[in-house]
């Protein structure tokens, strides 16, 4: 009872046959086998599995891996560029922006979302773009910070 | 290491590229071939006999391996061996991996299995069929202690499985010599840390030679090779801990049931298997920190001195007994918090309910104890018609005292409390916003501002329950021990090896730092080797992300280890420069002689000759370049164990942080919003600023959650009602309020940089600092702040019943 399924990720195509229940983060995991992407509640609360399908933001435990036929992925795996670090990356790991590292490729997919719309962002506007992705660690404020950080980095390049 | 170059600075972390670019790995990114996976089947009741498992039809689709049951459990497996916060109990009870003849919370797992894939699992998983006979739930303290109460354990007669107390000087003569006494009832709710990656086991067993093998997020190594030897009778038991996504004291203690479940599993299977928790089992079944009530007394002067403090603690420890104690033990670890009061009373009362069990969680009682200084010295500034500022201030261990022996013998090490309170309140404008709320209140708007003050102990000793145990046949153990190897690699790399894992604390970038320092080279060559691995990490009982270990141990074993290897590549470069070793100095992996430009050489040449050239060795040299060395705390007596006075240091360091917030209530919803929220904290020596920054802004931005609504609810017949984050009310970008950190550090004269603890920190006072400006707020209303959590609900509750 699989389904065949051609999804791009990262810029690279996969066609594989799937189970129609398989999550659309499970299927990033597991069948693409890019671990970066991370589960912390399956339900659509905590962002750890946060992706851009076709340049939209999006929690991939609520999407079926089905859903993303004929679609374009970005996760986190698909953001340093031949190992040097995307400026919102290098900012987080400069100012802290991360701890135990779970929610840290959802946190950047939503900020890399967020400064895409909004390149000059007030702090106020980095909060809610950020307030689907939870972190347990840090209390957000090098979160925050790395994010402000990363916009004045993006606007001189 | 005359100067530091490293020690003390921020430098880019050293975790952070492999979190940043999505390549950190957690258990759950790891495959084995063969590898089965497991899901476990839990308990819908809060309270029931288990009449029968029937796991026939579960085995029977073709991707299940393996179902065990209570029956296979009971038969398969030991019990644990009871820990030391069971040591109060009247009666040994036996504790499994799962639940046999009864079930005391919902989410208590009752069978586990393992098939091809986790869909097969979970489809055979409703297959097996379980008769239970319901009973009534006990879910109230007050309730569960009558005498006619449904029994969580009829081998003890009563839900009170503990009961104990402690004095310390002369409580009844500070009560005589009183002006008054000001009395108080609080309460602390059921909360958790929730970390955001659950937990996760997997299991491999080789029958041949009987080595189990087990990659688990856990927190503390000790207490999954001890319940695999004890549950499990194995002994050869290697431990790989990879990065752990959030711990908080959550993946220490029920974990362990996880991993003896999943390992006989894959004992039974013949094949690896792995487990991956949901987050609806996390909330229902991993713990729960410790709701906790407080009758207070305090014997005061006219002044707002408190000569004495009296409290009586009812904990409502949930459906195990293996956890007893955990909340009330460690009310010795900060029972004075900053204060002189000498004479103090506590009595303990441990209740099992039909709740999650509890389990550790940042600061683990402490913020209990902090809620309840706190509170008080609140409540006696308001009945002796004093400042609040004052009556903390009075009370104060000075400057000068340090180091300071606190009535159950804690050693405070250093700390300047008065000076950081001044700082605080300096910093916000104390006055001014006093001006500012007196105008705004005029105006209507309920401003409060709440000034609280606690100390953050850190380092471990398990003998300090020797002195609430006073019958404990053997010895918890004393101190801690953890080590750390450092090495040379041929080719001049240098590599480290941790004594523990990391759970998002940034180890490898401040051990980094720190044998940059001491060896000479750029911490940027310095790697650490992960994951954790028990075969290889030179660990002890101290290799933990608990108890504000790793700033004592590990940091101290680092230290060790690399300032041995500074000798060795010393020796033998003097050696072969010919030079003397005193005259010789490392920078960037280069050791050069002061003053012969020309006589110098590099990690990577040493390394050649001490792993291959014997002849350039001197004579009696160890070949290789590498150290070990395991750290125990130098200055740990006195009251390293209790004495006949029964004085024993609960832990080693003692930071301290001042906590001022200011928030507004909002009248038609009783919403609480946080202006401000400044600590001045001291943290002893900081090895690196953003650092001990972030474990700061993350503590606090805990304990702030927890204060205005975070935690678990039950309902009367034991569900548990918060099963998710949104239910359970965990804050988010939008919620949590910017956390201003100042640090007016005071070294510890007894570590070994002047280091002190930074993780669980301003977990402790946070929640008491969010209470007091609550009340504050609600100042004009009359309204006391006796419990958490201050919820939109409760805190609109409270503004009804004070207008009534
Ligand atoms: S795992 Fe998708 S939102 Fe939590
Ligand atoms: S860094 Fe641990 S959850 Fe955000």
């Amino acid at each position: 009872m699989k389904e065949t399924i051609k999804v791009t990720v990262n810029g690279r195509t996969y066609v594989e046959d799937v189970e129609p229940r398989l999550l659309l983060s499970h299927f990033l995991r597991e069948t693409v086998g890019l671990t970066g992407t991370h589960v912390g509640c399956v339900i659509g609360e905590c962002g750890a599995c946060t992706v851009i399908l076709n340049g939209k933001l999006v929690k991939s435990c609520l999407l079926f891996a089905v859903q993303a036929d004929g679609k374009e992925i970005l996760t986190v795996e698909g953001l340093a560029a031949n190992g040097t670090l995307h400026p919102i990356q290098k900012a987080f790991v400069e100012g802290y922006g991360l701890q135990c590292g779970y929610c840290t490729p959802g946190m950047i997919l939503a900020a890399y979302y967020l400064l895409g719309k909004n390149p000059d962002p007030t702090e106020e506007d980095i909060r809610k773009g950020l307030a689907g992705n939870l972190c347990m660690c840090t209390g957000y404020m090098q979160i925050v910070e790395a994010v402000k950080e990363a916009a004045k980095q993006l606007k001189k390049a | 290491m005359a100067e530091t170059k490293y020690i003390g600075k921020t430098i880019p972390s050293k975790e952070g590229a492999r979190h940043a670019t999505g390549r950190g790995l957690y258990t759950d990114d790891f495959t084995l071939p063969g590898m089965l996976h497991a899901v476990i089947l839990r308990s819908p009741h809060a309270h029931a006999r288990i009449l029968k498992v029937d796991p026939q039809a579960a085995r029977e689709p073709p991707g299940v391996f393996t179902v065990v049951t209570p029956e296979e459990i009971e038969k398969k497996t030991h019990p644990f061996k009871p820990g030391r916060y069971a040591a109060g109990l009247k009666k040994a009870i036996p504790e499994y991996a799962g639940a046999i003849g009864k079930v005391r919370y919902v989410g208590e797992p009752v069978a586990a299995l393992a098939a091809r894939t986790r869909g097969a699992a979970e489809d055979a998983l409703e297959l097996i069929s379980v008769e239970y006979e319901p009973l009534p739930a006990v879910v109230d303290t007050a309730e569960a202690m009558r005498p006619t109460a449904p029994l969580l354990f009829e081998e003890l007669g009563s839900n009170l499985a503990w009961k104990g107390s402690l004095h310390y000087g002369d409580v009844a003569a500070a009560f005589n010599q009183a002006d008054k006494v000001v009395r108080e009832h609080l309460k602390i709710h059921r909360y958790s840390s929730t970390p955001l990656e659950p937990f996760a086991c997997i299991a491999s067993f080789d029958a041949a030679s009987k080595k189990l093998t087990v990659w688990v997020n856990a927190q503390v190594p000790e207490v999954i090779y001890d319940a695999l030897r004890e549950a499990l009778g194995l002994e050869d038991v290697r431990v790989i801990i990879p990065d752990i996504g959030g711990g908080f004291g959550q993946k220490i203690h029920l974990i362990r049931k996880y991993v003896v479940l999943i390992s006989l599993l894959a004992i039974e299977s013949g094949r690896p298997v792995k487990w991956t928790e949901d987050r609806s089992e996390h909330m229902m079944a991993a713990g729960h920190s410790c709701a906790q009530e407080f009758d207070v007394e305090a014997a005061v002067k006219n002044d707002g001195t408190v000569l004495g403090l009296k409290f009586k603690e009812i904990d409502d420890v949930g459906g195990s007994i293996s956890t007893l104690t955990i909340h009330f033990t460690n009310k010795l670890n900060n029972l004075s918090n900053t204060y002189r009061t000498k004479n103090i009373f506590l009595e303990g009362c441990s209740v099992v309910t039909n709740k999650c069990p509890v389990i550790p969680n940042r600061g683990i009682g402490k913020p209990g104890m902090c809620f309840i200084w706190e509170r008080m010295m609140d409540r006696i500034a308001q009945e002796l018609d004093l400042s609040p500022i004052e009556v903390r201030s009075i009370n104060l261990v000075q400057p000068e005292e340090m180091p300071y022996t606190t009535p159950s013998g804690n050693i405070y090490d250093s700390g300047d409390y008065p000076a950081l309170l001044k700082r605080a309140l300096e910093k916000i404008g104390y006055e001014k916003l006093k001006a500012e709320q007196r105008r705004e209140r005029e105006q209507g708007r309920l401003l409060g501002i709440g000034v609280v003050i606690g100390v953050e102990p850190g380092g471990r000793n398990a003998a300090r329950d020797m002195a609430i145990f006073p019958e404990m046949k053997e010895s918890p153990g004393s101190g801690g021990v953890n080590g750390a190897t450092i090495k040379i690699e041929k080719n001049g790399t240098v590599t480290l090896f941790l004594g523990s894992p990391n759970c998002g604390q940034s180890h490898e970038t401040t051990t980094a730092q720190v044998a940059a320092d001491i060896l000479g080279v750029d911490p940027e060559h310095i790697s650490t080797s992960t994951p954790f691995d028990s075969d290889l990490a030179p660990w002890g009982v101290a290799a933990a992300n608990s108890g504000n270990n790793f700033h004592l141990y590990d940091i101290g074993a680092v230290h060790g280890a690399a300032s041995r290897l500074r000798e060795k590549i010393l020796t033998l470069a003097a050696h072969v420069l010919n030079a003397k070793s005193e005259e010789l100095a490392i920078n960037a992996g280069v050791v050069q002689a002061t003053g012969s430009p020309l006589k110098k050489i590099s990690f990577a040449e040493l390394g050649k000759i001490a792993y291959g050239n014997q002849a350039l060795m001197p004579k009696g040299f160890e070949a290789g370049l590498q150290a070990t060395f395991y750290y125990t705390f130098p200055h740990g007596e006195p009251n390293l164990v209790p004495g006949p006075e029964g004085l024993v240091r609960a832990q080693f360091t003692f930071s301290a942080g001042a906590h001022v917030a200011v928030v507004e209530v909002d009248k038609e919803t009783g919403k609480v919003h946080v202006l401000r929220y400044l600590i001045v904290g001291d943290n002893g020596a900081v090895i690196n600023p953003q650092v001990v920054n972030g474990q700061i802004y993350g503590s606090a931005a805990h304990g702030i959650s927890v204060a205005l609504g975070e935690g678990f609810v039950y309902n009367s017949d034991g569900q548990l009602l918060t099963l998710t984050l949104t239910d359970y009310g965990k804050s988010s970008t939008m919620e949590t309020p910017r956390i201003e950190v100042e640090h007016r550090p005071s070294p510890s004269p007894f570590t070994t940089l002047g280091q002190k603890a930074a993780g669980e920190g301003a977990a402790i006072p946070s929640p008491a600092a969010i209470a007091s400006a609550v009340e504050d707020a609600l100042r004009p209303l009359g309204v006391r702040v006796r419990e958490l959590p201050l919820s939109p609900e409760a805190v609109w509750k409270l503004m009804q019943e004070a207008v009534r």
